[in-house]
């Protein structure tokens, strides 16, 4: 009975705890996957890509360039850079992007040839990225980067190593589309949501971030942005209508709404108007006003209506009263498009050329400052994602036909009216040009009033012993004059 | 306690009394603590062999002389008592509890019992009627000061908060899995203290909120005693997730009543909770910037100096004399209330016994509209069906209604801190906080919200069931070897729900997070023993057992946001709805075995092994074997040198290895399915996407490791016990050192690899220390003085990182403040400092401007305390008793952000210097262009300019304080009725006290806040780092128990 009693008991807990060797084979996460479509890859990085874009850079560094009078946490208040915004964009470019984006291309890469087109997008965002990183911190790993098992520490690379590189990958990107077979191609159409699969515009953007990066080198290495340039401008694969334009698109739908948008509906109210949290600065509504641009009327509200558009006093922290100018709610919206390249900046960077005598560059500056104002004119006022206050054709030419030869600070301008929305160009806009001049805010303690760039991330110091030491956030970038 | 102190004595006491009786005196034993009657008390004629011991009634019966005599009435944990007899013939004894004296029996791994004198490693024990003299709603404080080796920290004021314990200092470099495991009657309990902030997000600075550690429902009237076992000896027989020690909680079993009766015990304490430190605070100058009013900013102290003038109010918009509002805090924190009332019924005979105890915990916290309500039901029932087999049946179960908790951190709209008391706001006039139509009015500024409304109209809530139960059945086929099967469940439904009212700034369309955690524990234990007396001087115990372990983690939480009707909190109501699961289930499964060898009963050698298989290593590579030895040597008895100055001493020395493994799914690659892609503030993206709807896979920032290995800890162990004047003095003195090395890291990578993280065994952590414990006792007739003084140090020195890395971020908060390890160096507070002249050590200004410039990140110290004391004190004289717990921390650093945005805002009295005018930081040096450092004479618009950049370019020297504090933690006043008076009564006792806890802080080095908070929690290692945590608070208050 005992012996019984002992083995009862013995099997009793046998039985409840199982077989030993399979009972343990349980450790594979079952909400996780172990690989991922390419399909599922490239909408997790744009939209990631994005929702740090417009959120983290875009509502709190406009006031860098000057778009907006005031930003929430800029990083000219305090007198730093803001841990939180700089480890957030470190982050999530280098990890959640970037990382991702080469998993992508390596495994695109090894499926041969009928993926070409996601080795392409693929290489083409990690060079927006890319450039985003060098714009904001300058130094930063890029030849190294993102091959942990070869490079456990990247090396920092200068910015006109960075560049270059850029410039080669885009390169290697745009033979890729020219390379993409007729049949079997891997269908992108959904999940690509910039242009739903059309390479051809891939390849446009590819060529226009190309530009833009060009006339960025060119202030230090003329030779090399003048070997290729011309031969950009003078193709046609660069982005050439508003059809053509390079956005994201947001939707009025909750939860994929734009972060300019959210901000006011979350923290003050209905609409920017009625709570006035984003307002101009002073330089844009100046340049505006002085050259009566009808794109005065479309981005911004003259809440006094006075048609004076009055600003607050320049400060920090200087946001508008119920009675001053706001950004209007036709931009502030929640379906308002990211812009991440249009046809306007094209023709400036090409009247700019033309004006510096850049060897090879066809056309004349006049005609291509005037189509670069015609189609920003267009673009806000007639062919941007859900336009709501609009141009007429006559409104545009009375003003295109107003304008006179272009000089090479009107070119500027109009390329800093260009960027309008867009946090890191309009920021770059500024440094490669030093031009506008910004006004200095009243007890900021950075030398000419604008930071030129990002201290790096906390966790990217303490893990990575190549990171170097911080430069004075007002130290100007390679790039710069 | 008592009853199983009796069945462990018992079984050991082989001495026999020689009767010659005269004539007979008989009486009754019984407990001062609660009346309860005390089987096995030896009572001995003193002088002579003569005696006997109280039956299982605590009836004694002893033949006398005739001219009577002392009789010495003694028990392990009880004090002893000598009595004359006189011409008594019944002589009813009442003892007392022997507070803090190591029990002679204690409770080991497994919930093995073993005497005190064999065992070769430390243990602390605190016994159950030590945790209810001033009663905590977190049985976790209620150790602080008791326990040597055992550094205890609570989170903040926050009601069913959390609270940190580290048994031995830092052992790994994982953060959280530094804390103890919890076993109670044998069975381990999670101790899991489970973040949820603000709709989802992972990091533990943004609005966290703290929902209390796993181990605070445990009720202490429960509890009859808690063993800490502290070193890889003591703990190796519970496997691997020991490594950071076991705290083993026995609960109470049901004793004999008097006459046969159960006894039914009432306990009921009332207590009143206040606000515990207050910042010094300023009120001469009002809200504004530059002496100037400004009702934005009405929240600062930078405005004009108070002297009547007419200004604009915040609030009600008129224009009213200023004025101040001094210590307005007062309006709006409230004194809180607690009420615990507690019932048991026990009983007890030969054949069996049971406890059912309910006990009922209403508290009310000093955050408006914050309430803990916990019912606890517990049952504990033995029954011995005969000889060959006995079984017990162990259960508590627990629910907890936690409403209110406040938010801590930053970036959440529903902290409340000190920044909202800004000198010249009248927060009276912040009520009410709504109109008819459920607006939000009478808020300070547009930008913020009134503190009441966020108080009473968003939500921060907890519900919890908790079920922890055991069977266990005891076979015992023959004297001497048994069979024990234990299958233990602990289970846990915990349901967090946060809510933001639609009209909430910040959050205007409303919100609301559903976070529902269930946790389920399964532990099995077979265990056969055997033991045996080889001859007449040496003992033989063995053992060998089988554990199964099984965890499983469900998470399934709803983020709403947009709400149509504000107070709907469906998801249907919501115009955004983002799921989110999350899952882990691991199995363990162990083989141990002991053989303890006793050699005179002076010299005891302890063998163990056991080897663990885990399912969360790789298949081929989840064994692994750890052994343990120690030695226990009564020295006192082997040379029988015992004599009235040493009574007694032995000598204990332990050497063991511990292997661990580590959380589940680290060994294969994975790409998430992701709902939301997260923005600033929250504002996020989600899944599906667009007009396509597209899905987004992401791959897991953590690079797996799928040739992970075991862990593995080694620990030495030395130490003695004293015992001086017949046990009057005690001392206990360890040394130990501990060795954690290959330990399995989330290692830190450069994030411009691609990823985050990667997996690897690395890194080592020393810990060295010592404890101490005397122990003195005094009685001199009614009069009893017990105190013993603890002192515990340990050196948790980082040896090793991984390559390529010389510093492991361990948490972080805003700022550059960052918690690191660095070898060579125990855990380290990192921040910008100021840059200062490498001679002088003064601070340089920028010649610009004339404030302080920013150094290079570094180390300002270890935020690890350099010892920590308790010193525990109970007198006594006849039914009046008085005991009170003082608390000292030595050293350690702590990050305080509370007194920096103090600080930043004006609102602290030593902003009020200079106020008025240009000022200059005169204990500066400034280098004027010519490389040359002199004296700065560079003027700051005013001194608002220079404390409010003390914290510019992420400088944070400023908040950086030496945490060290002496409390007055506990004192308990109590006065038992005499028998006299209560057998005029229905009762058997009545006793009643008066209790606080947290009554004074004696010293501190850190201002305006009380040094002794932590904004993590108890579930990350992030000690030395306070921002907006909610007061800590004082309590005092009331207590009655009756027993019938």
């Amino acid at each position: 009975m005992k012996k019984l009693g002992i083995l009862a008991l013995i099997l009793s807990f046998a039985v409840i705890t199982q077989r030993c060797d399979s009972a343990l084979d349980i450790n594979t996460d079952p909400l996780v996957a172990t690989s991922a479509d390419p399909n599922t890859v490239l909408p997790a990085v744009t939209v990631t890509y994005e929702a740090r874009r417009t959120s983290e850079l875009g509502t709190r560094i406009m006031d860098v360039s000057q778009h907006f009078g005031a930003c929430f946490n800029s990083p000219k208040t305090g007198g730093g850079t803001s841990q939180t915004l700089t480890g957030n964009t470190w982050d999530v470019f280098y990890t959640d992007c970037l990382g991702n984006l080469s998993l992508l291309e390596t495994d695109s890469r090894a499926a041969g040839d009928v993926r070409n087109n996601v080795t392409a997008v693929a290489l083409i965002m990690k060079s927006l990225i890319f450039w985003d990183l060098t714009s904001i911190y300058e130094f930063i790993p890029y030849t190294e980067a993102l091959n942990g098992q070869e490079f456990p520490s990247p090396a920092f690379d200068d910015q006109e190593t960075v560049l270059k590189g850029i410039v080669d990958d885009l390169d290697e990107a745009i033979g890729l589309i020219g390379n993409i077979p007729s049949s079997g191609v891997f269908d992108i159409s959904q999940s690509d949501v910039i242009y739903q699969g059309n390479m051809g515009n891939w390849e446009k953007f590819a060529n226009t971030l190309k530009l833009r990066i060009l006339m960025m080198i060119r202030n230090k290495d003329a030779a090399y942005a003048d070997a290729r340039i011309p031969a950009l401008l003078n193709g046609d694969d660069l982005i050439e209508t508003n059809a053509e334009a390079a956005r994201f698109r947001y939707f009025t739908s909750p939860g994929n709404q734009n972060a300019f948008f959210t901000i006011v509906t979350a923290f003050f109210g209905p609409d920017n108007e009625s709570t006035q949290v984003h307002g101009p600065g002073p330089v844009l509504t100046q340049m505006l006003e002085d050259s009566g641009d009808p794109r005065l009327g479309l981005f911004f509200t003259d809440l006094s209506g006075t048609g004076t558009y009055p600003l607050p006093a320049a400060g920090i922290g200087g946001f508008p009263s119920a009675t001053e100018t706001v950004i209007a709610n036709s931009i502030i919206r929640s379906d308002y498009p990211s812009i991440w390249a249009l046809p306007a900046e094209v023709e400036f960077y090409r009247a700019e050329a033309i004006l510096k005598g850049i060897a090879g560059v066809n056309g004349d500056a006049a005609t291509a400052y005037e189509n670069g104002v015609q189609l920003a004119l267009e673009y806000w006022g007639q062919d941007i994602d859900g336009v709501q206050r609009t141009l007429t054709d006559a409104q545009i030419t009375a003003y295109v036909s107003s304008l006179g030869a272009p000089t090479l600070a009107d070119v500027y301008d109009q390329q800093y009216l260009e960027s309008f929305m867009r946090p890191i160009l309009s920021w770059n806009t500024v440094r490669r040009n030093n031009a506008p001049t910004l006004a200095v805010v009243p007890g900021s303690n950075i030398a000419g009033g604008i930071i030129k760039r990002f201290n790096y991330s906390n966790d990217e110091i303490s893990a990575n012993p190549n990171t170097p030491a911080n430069p004075p956030i007002d130290q100007n970038m390679w790039f710069e004059p | 306690m008592k009853r199983k102190l009796l069945l462990g004595f018992m079984a050991f006491v082989c001495a026999t009394f020689t009767v010659s009786a005269q004539r007979i005196v008989s009486g009754k034993v019984s407990s001062s603590d609660d009346g309860s009657t005390i089987p096995g008390v030896n009572v001995v004629l003193k002088g002579t062999t003569t005696g006997t011991t109280t039956d299982l009634d605590g009836n004694y019966r002893l033949s006398v002389p005739e001219e009577g005599g002392t009789l010495v009435f003694s028990f392990i944990g009880l004090v002893a008592q000598e009595i004359e007899i006189g011409s008594r013939s019944v002589l009813d004894v009442s003892m007392d509890s022997d507070v803090q004296q190591l029990s002679e029996v204690v409770v080991t791994a497994l919930g093995i019992e073993r005497e005190s004198r064999d065992i070769g490693y430390a243990i602390s024990a605190v016994d159950g009627e030590e945790l209810v003299k001033s009663r905590e709603t977190n049985i976790v404080n209620s150790l602080q000061g008791k326990v040597t080796g055992v550094s205890i920290t609570q989170s903040s004021g926050n009601l069913g908060g959390s609270t940190k314990i580290l048994v031995r200092g830092v052992t790994s470099l994982t953060s959280g899995r530094n804390n103890p495991l919890w076993v109670v009657d044998g069975v381990p309990i999670y101790d899991s203290n489970t973040n949820t902030s603000r709709e989802g997000q992972e990091t533990r600075i943004t609005g966290q909120r703290d929902f209390g550690n796993g181990a605070a429902a445990l009720n202490p009237d429960d509890i009859e005693s808690i063993n800490v076992l502290k070193g890889a000896a003591a703990t190796s027989l519970y496997g691997s997730r020991a490594a950071a020690g076991v705290i083993v909680v026995t609960t109470k079993r049901g004793k004999a009543g008097a006459g046969g009766k159960p006894t039914i015990t009432v306990n009921s304490s009332v207590r009143f909770d206040q606000v515990f430190k207050a910042p010094d605070l300023q009120y001469k100058y009002g809200g504004g910037d530059f002496y100037r009013p400004d009702s934005s900013l009405w929240g600062t102290g930078w405005g004009p100096r108070i002297v009547g003038q007419t200004v604009t109010d915040p609030i009600s918009k008129e224009r009213v004399p200023l004025r101040a509002y001094e210590d307005n805090w007062k309006d709006f924190y409230e004194t809180g209330k607690t009420f615990i009332n507690n019932v048991s019924v026990q009983d007890a005979s030969e054949r069996g016994d049971y406890r059912l105890s309910l006990t009922s915990l209403n508290q009310t916290g000093i955050l408006p509209n914050s309430e803990l309500n916990r019912i606890t039901a517990a049952f504990n029932a033995g029954f011995k069906h005969n000889d060959f087999i006995k079984s017990r049946f162990s259960v508590q179960y627990v629910n907890t209604d936690n409403t209110g908790v406040g938010a801590g951190g930053a970036n959440d709209q529903n902290i409340v801190n000190w920044l909202d008391f800004g000198p010249s706001l009248d927060v009276n006039a912040m009520k009410p906080w709504k109109d008819e139509s459920g607006n939000q009015i009478n808020n300070p500024d547009p930008l913020s919200n009134n503190i009441f409304w966020v108080r009473n109209e968003n939500a921060s809530d907890r519900k919890d069931d908790r079920f922890i139960g055991s069977y266990q059945v005891d076979l015992t086929p023959f004297q001497g070897f048994t069979v024990s099967g234990r299958v233990g469940l602990d289970w846990n439904y915990d349901r967090r729900f946060l809510e933001n009212s639609v009209g909430t700034i910040t959050r205007l369309q409303g919100n609301f997070d559903i976070d529902n955690i269930q946790r389920r524990q399964i532990n099995v234990d077979v265990i056969a023993s055997y033991t045996t007396n080889i001859n007449q001087d040496i003992s033989l115990s063995v053992l060998g057992g089988y554990n199964y372990n099984s965890r499983v983690f469900t998470r399934e939480q709803l983020f709403s946001n947009q709400l149509v009707i504000p107070e709907l909190f469906a998801p249907g109501n919501a115009s955004v709805n983002t799921p989110n699961r999350d899952f882990n289930e691991r199995r363990l499964f162990g083989l141990y075995g002991q053989a303890n060898i006793s050699y005179k009963d002076y010299l005891t050698l302890t063998l163990s092994a056991r080897n663990d298989w885990s399912s969360t290593l790789p298949l081929d590579n989840n064994s692994y074997f750890y052994p343990a030895v120690s030695t226990a040597f009564v020295f006192t008895d082997a040379f029988n040198i015992s004599n009235n100055i040493l009574s007694y001493g032995k000598f204990r020395a332990s050497w063991a290895q511990v292997g661990n493994d580590t959380n589940p799914y680290q060994t294969l690659f994975s790409y998430d399915p992701l709902t939301i892609s997260q923005g600033q503030y929250s504002l996020n993206l989600t899944y599906p996407y667009g007009n396509q709807g597209v899905l987004g896979f992401r791959a897991a920032p953590e690079i797996p490791n799928a040739e992970l290995r075991p862990e593995e800890q080694t620990s030495i162990e030395l130490g003695t016990e004293l015992s001086f004047f017949n046990g009057n003095i005690g001392v206990d003195v360890t040394y130990f050192k501990t060795n954690n090395k290959d330990q399995i890291l989330q290692a830190a990578i450069p994030e411009s690899t691609g990823f985050g993280f990667r997996f690897v065994n690395a890194g080592e952590i020393e810990n060295e220390g010592i404890e101490f414990a005397l122990n003195f006792r005094l009685a001199n007739g009614p009069v009893k003085w017990n105190s013993t003084v603890n002192f515990s140090h340990v050196e948790s020195t980082v040896v090793s990182l991984f390559e390529g890395t010389d510093e492991l971020q361990i948490a972080s908060g805003f700022t550059s403040v960052a918690v690191k390890a660095v070898p060579g160096k125990e855990y380290q507070l990192f921040a910008i400092p100021v840059l200062r002249d490498t001679i002088t050590g003064r601070p340089i200004v920028q010649a610009s401007d004339g404030t302080r410039v920013a150094g290079e990140q570094k180390a300002f110290g270890t935020v690890l305390p350099d010892f920590t004391m308790g010193f525990v004190n109970n007198f006594s004289w006849k039914g009046l008793s008085l005991s009170f717990t003082i608390d000292w921390r030595q050293g350690g650093l702590i990050s305080a952000r509370t007194v920096e945005d103090l600080v930043n805002q004006g609102m602290t009295e030593e902003t009020l210097q200079n106020r008025e005018g240009t000022f200059i930081d005169r204990a500066a040096l400034v280098d004027k262009g010519d490389g040359v450092l002199v004296q700065n004479d560079i003027p700051l618009r005013s001194s608002k300019d220079f404390w409010q950049s003390l914290d510019d370019n992420g400088i944070g020297e400023h908040s950086i304080f030496e945490a060290t504090f002496v409390k007055l933690r506990e004192v308990a006043i109590s006065y038992q009725l005499p028998k006299s008076i209560v057998d005029n009564t229905p009762f058997q006792a009545v006793q009643f006290g008066i209790e606080g806890r947290n009554l004074a802080l004696l010293y501190s080095k850190v201002p305006h806040i009380d040094p002794e908070v932590n904004l993590f929690g108890s579930g990350v290692d992030g000690f030395g780092i306070e921002q907006s945590n909610v007061p800590s608070t004082r309590s005092y208050g009331f207590n009655l128990k009756l027993t019938f």
